[in-house]
């Protein structure tokens, strides 16, 4: 218990850490659903990997340009490259998914590995790029300041703003797109809507805990409330609730027994959607 | 091609196919239809699996550009046609916890503004839709666990949440067993009468048509063929049809 006083204190040294941990284990669900039930779960495992082969390759910026930049402009820099990679990937990746030819599975399974090992590559030889930044990627929460903090509460509550106000036209044009372009709905204006949001998230979201965690919490959460949810808003509410407390928990276990908190987080994600599913299992939903 | 029927004359007529060929870029499928379907009448789409049923459908919704000509709908003023599209509920992704509510609430979207909530008077029209629909009891309950029957009932209920000029039924009785297929034909006739709204119904089930449409679409062979059900469904006229397609 003394652990979990020291992480509640206003004192602690990491709790910027444990802020954004749970922010992006709340927000993170919430563009998750929309990823589970288009079943573009696989979009949801490349991106990530994605968006931290543009960190990687803004940290390289200076380095094939030949300029230095300060520690600023750097965060920066990885800001812009994240949120691009993303944005761009998740584009392409949704019209070769809606386009249906080939094999989507084996196309994002390439992206995924090459992304990841390309990230990996190009920061093991860049001299300027932190030491931080591939403990990042590996799945390491590394301190995080207060301005990256404000930045990533700025960008989720754009999010969760942009989901809550157009709630209903995401969900219309997910579920039924034939039915709402009879009802006059720009489809594909809402389509680029909902993939700018999940970019951002998940470039936010890779920014302070790294791929591992970012997709852990794409993910997980939302099957987990799935297994009993009987509504949307169920799905939804359950799911943001799952990652963001999983984060909290998780931070002050790896804390506990100094673990690494990103696979802490992510193998607590897996335990609890083992738990409920074998639950589920046992004792079924009712229906109503 | 297309050959209406001589005997039939459209005294009202709702939406009209003028020259109008469909099909994908450099592949029509049907070309030059050119009729006219009467407002208020109970219009079949009849045709075989690769007829063109689709195509068409989607050109008349506007999912899919005509190659060439117009489909023209004849409202006060040019107002854009409301459309209460009722799909096939097997196309529907039983992965949304979506209940018959939420489902049926979908119709009114096109009416609220995005980023505004749904007004209690469009929630309160929803319970009048689905209770027209008689579809009340599954409100509540999860839609992708109906019965086949069940869900078009909550789909006919989203259609007409949408107070449209058209009811347009894509293959409604796919996935239905025989007796609810009759059950929701029955009552989806019953619908065209009380609310005289036009109604389109796609389907590939010739004793469907026989018995409840007025008009027929048939497209077979490439050829279009329109016509009251009783001229263009007698056995004499079908043989034709056939033996045309045999020489």
């Amino acid at each position: 218990m003394d652990t979990l006083h020291q992480i509640l204190s206003f004192n602690f040294l990491l709790r910027n850490s444990v802020y954004t941990s749970m922010l992006i284990g709340f927000a993170c669900p919430l563009v998750g659903v929309f990823l589970v039930l288009r079943r573009l779960v696989f979009v949801g495992v490349a991106l990530p990997q994605i968006s931290s082969t543009g960190i990687a390759v803004s940290l390289s910026l200076p380095l094939w340009l030949g300029f230095q930049v300060t520690p600023q402009r750097e965060h920066a820099l990885v800001f812009i490259g994240s949120t691009l990679f993303s944005v761009v990937a998740i584009l392409v990746l949704a019209f070769l998914e809606r386009r249906g030819r080939g094999l989507p599975e084996g196309r994002l399974g390439t992206v995924y590995v090459v992304a990841a090992a390309v990230s990996i590559l190009l920061l093991s030889k860049n001299r300027y790029a932190e030491l931080g930044w591939l403990d990042l990627l590996k799945g390491e929460v590394i301190t995080i300041s207060n301005f990256d903090l404000v930045l990533t509460a700025a960008a989720l509550a754009l999010v969760l703003a942009m989901l809550s106000l157009f709630r209903k036209e995401l969900l219309l044009v997910s579920y039924d797109r034939v039915f709402a372009i009879t009802l006059g709905k720009h489809v594909v204006l809402w389509d680029m809507l909902l993939y700018l949001l999940i970019g951002l998230t998940v470039s936010m979201a890779v920014l302070s805990v790294g791929p591992l965690i970012a997709f852990g919490f794409l993910l997980i959460p939302v099957l987990t409330a799935q297994t009993f949810a009987r509504n949307m808003r169920q799905l939804t509410i359950f799911a943001s609730l799952f990652g963001g407390v999983a984060a909290f928990v998780g931070f002050w276990l790896a804390y506990q027994w100094d673990f690494p908190v990103g696979p802490t987080d992510v193998a607590l994600l897996g335990f609890i959607y083992g738990a409920v599913f074998l639950m589920r299992k046992i004792w079924p939903v009712q229906k109503v | 091609m297309n050959i209406s029927l001589s005997k039939h004359v459209c005294s009202e007529p709702f939406i009209t196919f003028d020259n109008l060929s469909i099909g994908y870029i450099g592949q029509p499928i049907l070309s030059d239809i050119s009729l006219s379907i009467c407002r208020t009448s109970f219009t079949a789409i009849l045709g075989a699996n690769g007829s063109g049923k689709s195509t068409l459908l989607k050109t008349l919704l506007g999912l899919q550009p005509p190659i060439s000509g117009y489909v023209r709908f004849s409202t006060p003023d040019n107002v854009p046609v409301v459309f209460g599209y009722v799909p096939q509920a097997v196309r529907l992704d039983p992965l949304y916890p979506l209940t018959g509510f939420d489902v049926v609430l979908m119709g009114a979207y096109g009416r609220v503004k995005p980023g505004r909530v749904v007004p209690r008077e469009e929630r309160f029209f929803i319970k009048e839709c689905l209770r027209a629909a008689m579809a009340e009891e599954f409100a509540q309950k999860k839609f992708s666990e109906l019965s086949g029957g069940q869900k078009q009932r909550v789909l006919i209920a989203r259609a007409l949440a949408t107070r449209p000029d058209v009811l347009v039924l894509d293959e409604p009785t796919a996935g239905v067993d025989a007796q609810a297929t009759h059950a929701l034909l029955e009552f989806i006739s019953q619908i065209h009468r009380e609310r005289k709204l036009t109604t389109l119904l796609v389907t590939h089930d010739l004793e469907l048509v026989r018995k409840h449409a007025q008009h027929v679409i048939w497209l077979h062979g490439g050829k279009v063929l329109y016509g009251t059900t009783s001229e263009l469904l007698s056995p004499e006229h079908i043989r034709e049809i056939f033996e045309m397609e045999i020489s």
